[in-house]
């Protein structure tokens, strides 16, 4: 029987292997390098850059207060990313993989494998580098210069042990969703903890309570002349929750998949033939069945929700300023498209060929496609908006007039970059398991972080014209924004509508 | 007045990049006549149907498909045929019922309701219709498509390895389907790797070889010797 230490070994060499053979499957090598590249770069900016910011005036009184408001909140900085990596573990049913389960059935691939498989693929994730490089830049902001470096080391082990942390908890309660009666549990428990939040903020003890845990005493230490020791408890911590994050994974991996066995064997009655008010009746049953794909898919339906009601909430409860919402459509709308949009026609899977040969325009294929797409960000950006509205209160019209024009801008500019990457990039993808991506690893780093940059960019922009008296500027704003979005989307369709192009797609997306 | 057969094909040609798939095929086919696609893999057997069925456009050469030209009108090539793909064929998170509701749709077929659930039970899939398909075993899917392909009696009826991993209730049932069509006056292609099926199914037979068509012959003839013979 082979030792713990050998299993490991083995894990760990397995891991190397699935990686390896991930890797050589990556079509453009010289993006990749190129994606890391601006990625180390834009994380060094973040982690350097603010502690150099230094200005007079009315600017310095402005970065002397932003730097006071932060220095009490890194402790809940360094809640939040321990916090998001548990949500974004829990939402992809433990962890990615770097293998489909289709693939990987035929191997020998052991549960400490997909464990560390999952923790090598969990930085390949937008909301992980954005709380990242947020993390980075707070810390930044408020280390005292000769203490940046150190402060900063002590980030990057927290968010090492932070990430492990949460693959252990998202392993653990994947377990417990594929025990009996464990979705509802799990569903049950969720609302508990986001009631118990909602409560503690209405009563006024949510601060003093996120104060009161050990992150404050991390960030105080992280400033500290003992910051060395923190560091490397924060490593031990981090080793100790990857060794022992391999249990609950190995629990969890060994039960059956209940959720999407109750989906893939649940009854769904039909419902009459769509009369739509508008329109015609071909393309509602399209919308209607793409719409189907997305909601009976167990990954995209628990991911659409989380990206709904995670920034909704943090609005709500962290009261957050206009100047901040106004970046956060954008995000929750690109981590949408990330959930399956960015590849659009593996919706259909390996039914692609039979969709191809219905007697339906391909333009109104694309349409109810791109239609489908648009609802699931505006619903989740929307929520976000709505819970924003809740908290703040209505916002002043010029505010107001620039979040709705950002709003639409990032939704048209999300809708047009992925309807045309899933043109020019499509890939044969298994989407029955929420650990599942639609589209390799790398090429969703790349993607990821792409729709980051340019929405936030963007919401940057937006931002700028609510600070000013102007009503008309952020409508005069989004007019070219929009105008070249439906330049690229149309671009899309063109190549779509060309038969060559699309049987190019058809084939690749239904692997044959 | 000139006989004009419902399937006719002159020197197809099929690229994919680099690659030639269908090199220089010929083929005519009959309406009321079931003609069988025989070949080893590889041989442009898929390829062919796809390009019939309107889902591959021809890189050369000249397909016609019940008076439709593939190159320029699949949009009415597919509506006069009716394909089971050779892969997968289905939409993972949508029901028998669902699928059979959109083909009946778009292809105008009203009180489809009774004949769909006729060939749901016959196919013995009626306890699983409003089931999604992504949860369906392989020979549930291959019998889901043959349903797909003949719920609105095209006027060709394309199977491309409609038996493979099927029960031999489903191939009975896939039997009766393409008996039924050729009795109505339907042009039946059926691709498959199984002679014996293919015989039975099938008054002609064609074999392709490395994307050309090596021979063109009555079933009857296309003895094992003489199909081994055609594939090496």
């Amino acid at each position: 029987m082979p030792s713990s230490t050998d299993a490991w070994s083995d894990a760990l060499r397995d891991t190397g292997h699935l990686v390896a053979f991930r890797s050589r499957t990556v079509r453009r090598r010289g993006a990749l390098v190129a994606g890391v590249v601006v990625m180390l770069g834009l994380t060094v900016l973040f982690a350097l850059g603010p502690g150099s910011l230094h200005a007079g005036g009315e600017l310095g009184d402005l970065l002397d207060t932003l730097v006071d408001s932060l220095t009490g909140n890194v402790g809940a900085a360094l809640l939040g990313t321990l916090v998001l990596s548990i949500t974004s573990s829990m939402s992809s049913g433990g962890g990615r993989e770097l293998l489909s389960r289709s693939e990987a059935a035929i191997h020998p691939i052991s549960a400490r494998t997909e464990h560390l498989g999952a923790l090598a693929l969990s930085p390949l994730n937008l909301a992980w580098f954005i709380q990242m490089w947020g993390l980075l830049a707070v810390v930044a902001l408020v280390a005292p210069p000769g203490r940046l470096v150190s402060a900063q080391v002590v980030a990057v082990t927290w968010i090492l042990a932070a990430t492990a942390l949460g693959q252990a908890i998202g392993w653990a309660v994947e377990g417990v969703r594929r025990t009996p009666h464990g979705v509802l549990v799990v569903r049950v428990g969720g609302g508990l903890v986001v009631a118990a939040v909602v409560l503690l903020h209405l009563t006024g003890t949510l601060s003093s309570l996120v104060r009161a845990l050990p992150t404050t005493w991390i960030a105080d230490a992280m400033l500290g002349e003992r910051w060395y020791a923190v560091a490397l408890g924060l490593l031990v911590l981090a080793g100790l929750a990857v060794v022992l994050g391999a249990r609950p994974a190995a629990w969890a991996l060994g039960l059956p998949p209940r959720e999407e066995l109750r989906v893939q064997s649940g009854v769904h009655e039909a419902r009459p033939v769509p009369v739509p008010r508008w329109g015609s009746a071909d393309r509602a049953l399209l919308r209607r069945l793409d719409r189907g794909s997305v909601w009976r898919s167990i990954g995209m339906r628990r991911g659409l929700i989380v990206l709904g009601a995670g920034p909704g909430l943090l609005a709500l409860v962290a009261g957050l300023q206009w100047s901040t919402v106004i970046v956060l459509p954008g995000l929750t709308a690109s981590g949408a498209a990330l959930l399956f949009a960015v590849n659009a026609w593996c919706l259909d899977g390996k039914g692609m060929v039979w969709r191809e040969t219905l007697p339906v325009p391909a333009a109104d294929v694309f349409a109810a496609r791109a239609t489908v797409i648009a609802e699931c960000m505006v619903a989740v950006s929307g929520v976000t908006v709505l819970l924003a509205v809740l908290r703040n209160g209505l916002p002043p019209l010029v505010t107001g007039l620039s979040v709705l024009a950002c709003w639409l801008v990032v939704v048209v500019q999300i809708l047009a970059t992925a309807m045309s990457w899933s043109v020019r990039s499509p890939y044969s993808v298994d989407l029955s398991s929420p650990r599942a991506t639609p589209a390799p690893h790398a090429a969703m780093a790349a993607y990821a972080g792409k729709l980051s940059l340019v929405t936030t960019m963007t919401a940057l922009l937006f931002t700028g014209a609510a600070a000013t008296p102007v009503a008309w500027l952020p409508i005069a704003m989004a007019v070219p924004f929009l105008a070249w979005s439906t330049w690229k989307l149309r671009r899309a369709r063109r190549r779509w509508l060309a038969p060559v192009e699309r049987a190019r797609i058809v084939l690749t997306v239904a692997a044959v | 007045m000139t006989h004009t057969p419902a399937v006719v094909v002159r020197d197809l040609r099929v690229r994919f990049g680099d690659v030639e798939a269908v090199s220089g095929v010929d083929l005519t086919a009959d309406s009321g006549q079931a003609t069988a696609l025989l070949g080893r893999n590889g041989a442009g057997k898929s390829t062919t149907m796809k390009v019939l069925a309107g889902v591959v456009p021809p890189t050369a050469g000249a397909v016609s498909v019940a008076g439709h030209d593939a190159a320029t009108d699949a949009l009415g090539v597919k509506r006069v045929v009716g394909y089971c793909p050779d892969v997968g064929g289905l939409v993972p998170r949508a029901t028998p019922w669902e699928h059979l509701q959109l083909t009946a749709r778009l292809r105008r077929v009203d009180d489809w309701e009774e004949r769909g659930r006729d060939m749901l039970e016959r196919f013995e899939l009626g306890d699983v219709a409003h089931r999604v398909v992504g949860g369906f075993s392989h020979g549930m899917s291959r019998r889901l498509s043959v349903v797909l392909a003949a719920l609105h009696e095209p006027a060709v009826l394309l199977l491309d390895e409609p038996f493979d991993g099927v029960d031999p209730l489903g191939v009975e049932a896939t039997l009766e389907v393409v008996a039924d069509a050729r009795a109505r006056g339907a042009c039946v292609l059926l691709s498959t790797h199984l002679r014996d099926l293919a015989l039975k199914a099938c008054g002609t037979a064609v074999v392709l070889r490395g994307g050309n068509r090596v021979a063109a012959m009555q079933a009857a003839e296309l003895t094992g010797e003489a199909y081994r013979a055609l594939l090496d």
